[in-house]
């Protein structure tokens, strides 16, 4: 059985930025929430107007009022229902690290592995908020990295600013690494964090520092104009965001999708995780012509043309989209894994 | 399967014990930067600061909590604070500075914290997030200078927290103060508050993210 989604790409790149708009938008509701809570809205949305703020803060007050029951009447106007819209807004919280997304409580695996590894115990909470990403993961395969990730999006655009590079033939390096690498970090930063009781990845996993540095950007923002300074401010950046930087230039500079390929141990949790997904690319070998452009776009550097896709496929159907016989597509079932050739580490020379 | 060419580096490392210590000394590496940092000997001192109502040992905390800026969040009062990377390994987790903006017990934090790093509690006495210390020369009403009493009216553990006496002079139940800071944030005496929450959390090293009190 194969399943077929209409504007692929177009829909991946949507709920991407829509995630993006999300881990911007929620600090930025924490604080609509604390004006909301202190009774301060009206007179900080009359203060700020014309602003920025202002205008955020506005805008997320017509949002929150116009879901159902959000505003009430009062004599013959209609009001905010403050405890209503309080409800609505505090069910979205965190980032990308653990979230709280309409009151459906979504942790990262990697964060949760390294609680419980730095803690040596699991709590029921934790195993409550692991559930939805589990079933996804298991069952979509790697889609946190090819739907959700932020870093990906940014290192997708990365990838094509590569492709202008080679364009005016200025030809940036291109050096391969084992992809156990990010095995073997995985498997050293849960050690390290179960030694040290520390969790160490959180630290560098990028989507965390995204998350985290957005955060800080937002409430950096906020906590400007509760100064009087209006505008965008780059308070909250930290020099983190650096690190993010020096990603982005070494795989502009020196190695294609680095990173995800590579390097990144929550993608190779979720490569483990992965390894019996329900969906796959899978290749009709009637259909195909051989023209090996699925192997050119493939941003993880599989081989979907020799059919040994492994685990680290990421489901990010570009080569589905790519493919003008029309010989990839996703195909339902469990029975992908079984009839995998006897490769193992997908692609690895 | 296409010919695929590696860094030299990696391609003479063969086998998986060197690549492990290779990534463990990065990572090691990445680890020392965190300087070493030693806990005032045994002074009961918060330096400032004080972790969310419910949270947990701070050895304890420090494992569990995930570093996700969910309970930053859900904080109603916005009082809570995350640590930058200047703190080290305490970066990401939440910590409140009474002086400025004190802990009105909403316990959203607990509510929503995934890893259960802030345990969720119901009622207000269960919380022990420090303890209220007078300066008694500093509060005017134990000084002698006037009658204030405005940690009395704040403390939302009123005539069970605090008591007065002769001026409204403040008493402390170590007993029953919860540590929110609510007295702290409206102590009338400015320069450095009459009445400060100390914990007994030994704080893993120096006070970040603002004045020393």
């Amino acid at each position: 059985m194969t399943l077929k989604i209409r504007k692929l790409q177009l829909t991946r790149r949507t709920v991407q930025l829509l995630v993006l708009v999300f881990i911007l938008a929620v600090p930025a509701t924490a604080r609509y929430v604390n004006y909301l809570s202190a009774r301060e809205q009206d007179k900080y949305m009359e203060k700020w107007d014309g602003t920025l703020q202002g205008e955020i803060i506005e805008s997320l007050d017509t949002l929150f009022r116009s879901l159902p029951g959000g505003e009430i009447e009062r004599g013959d106007q209609l009001v905010r229902d403050r405890k209503k819209v309080l409800e609505y807004a505090q069910k979205f919280r965190g980032g990308m690290w653990s979230a709280e997304v309409a009151g459906l409580s979504i942790t990262d695996p990697l964060a949760a592995a390294e609680s419980m590894a730095a803690s040596k115990t699991a709590e029921t909470v934790l195993w409550i908020s692991l559930i939805f990403p589990l079933i996804a993961t298991i069952l979509l395969g790697r889609v946190f990295c090819s739907w959700i990730c932020p870093m990906n999006l940014l290192l997708e655009f990365t990838d094509k600013l590569r492709r202008v590079l080679l364009f005016l033939e200025l030809k940036p390096r291109d050096l391969r690494f084992s992809r156990w690498i990010k095995y073997t970090l995985l498997a050293v930063g849960l050690v390290l964090a179960a030694l040290l009781s520390l969790p160490v990845l959180g630290y560098v996993y990028p989507p965390a520092m995204i998350g985290r540095e957005l955060h800080d950007l937002v409430f950096g923002i906020f906590d400007a104009a509760e100064r009087g300074a209006f505008g965008f401010v780059a308070d909250g950046l930290t020099w983190m965001s650096l690190i993010i930087v020096g990603i982005v230039v070494f795989e502009i500079m020196v190695s294609r999708r680095w990173w995800c390929r590579y390097i990144c141990p929550g993608g190779a949790l979720y490569s483990l995780l992965s390894a019996l997904r329900f969906v796959r690319v899978k290749r009709a070998q009637h259909a195909c012509t051989r023209c090996a452009e699925c192997v050119t776009v493939c941003p993880v550097g599989l081989t979907p043309i020799t059919d040994e896709m492994g685990r680290e496929c990421d489901n990010c159907g570009r080569c589905i989209s790519h493919c003008d016989s029309g010989a990839l597509a996703y195909r339902l079932g469990w029975d992908g894994a079984r009839k995998r050739p006897a490769e193992s580490e997908g692609g690895r020379s | 399967m296409a010919i695929r060419d590696r860094l030299p580096f990696f391609k003479q490392i063969k086998s998986v014990a060197a690549r492990t210590a290779v990534a463990g000394g990065v990572l090691a590496g990445f680890l020392s930067l965190r300087s070493s940092r030693v806990a005032p000997a045994g002074a009961r001192d918060s330096l400032g600061m004080v972790r969310p109502p419910g949270a947990r040992d701070e050895k304890e905390f420090l494992a569990l909590c995930a570093r996700c800026t969910r309970c930053a969040d859900s904080c109603e009062a916005q009082c809570l604070l995350l640590f930058g990377p200047e703190a080290g390994d305490l970066q990401g987790t939440p910590h409140l500075i009474p002086d400025d903006r004190a802990c009105t017990l909403c316990m959203k934090c607990g509510e929503t914290c995934p890893t259960g790093a802030i345990r969720p509690l119901e009622k207000k006495d269960d919380v022990r997030m420090g303890v209220a210390v007078v300066d008694k020369r500093l509060c005017v009403s134990h000084a002698g200078t006037g009658v204030c009493g405005a940690c009395h009216t704040i403390c939302p553990l009123r005539n069970r927290a605090i008591t007065q006496d002769f001026r409204n002079a403040p008493v402390i139940h170590d007993d029953r103060c919860v540590g929110c800071g609510l007295c702290e944030e409206t102590c009338i005496v400015r320069d450095r508050r009459a009445i400060r929450v100390q914990t007994d959390r030994l704080w893993p090293g120096p006070r970040y993210g603002g004045e020393a009190s």
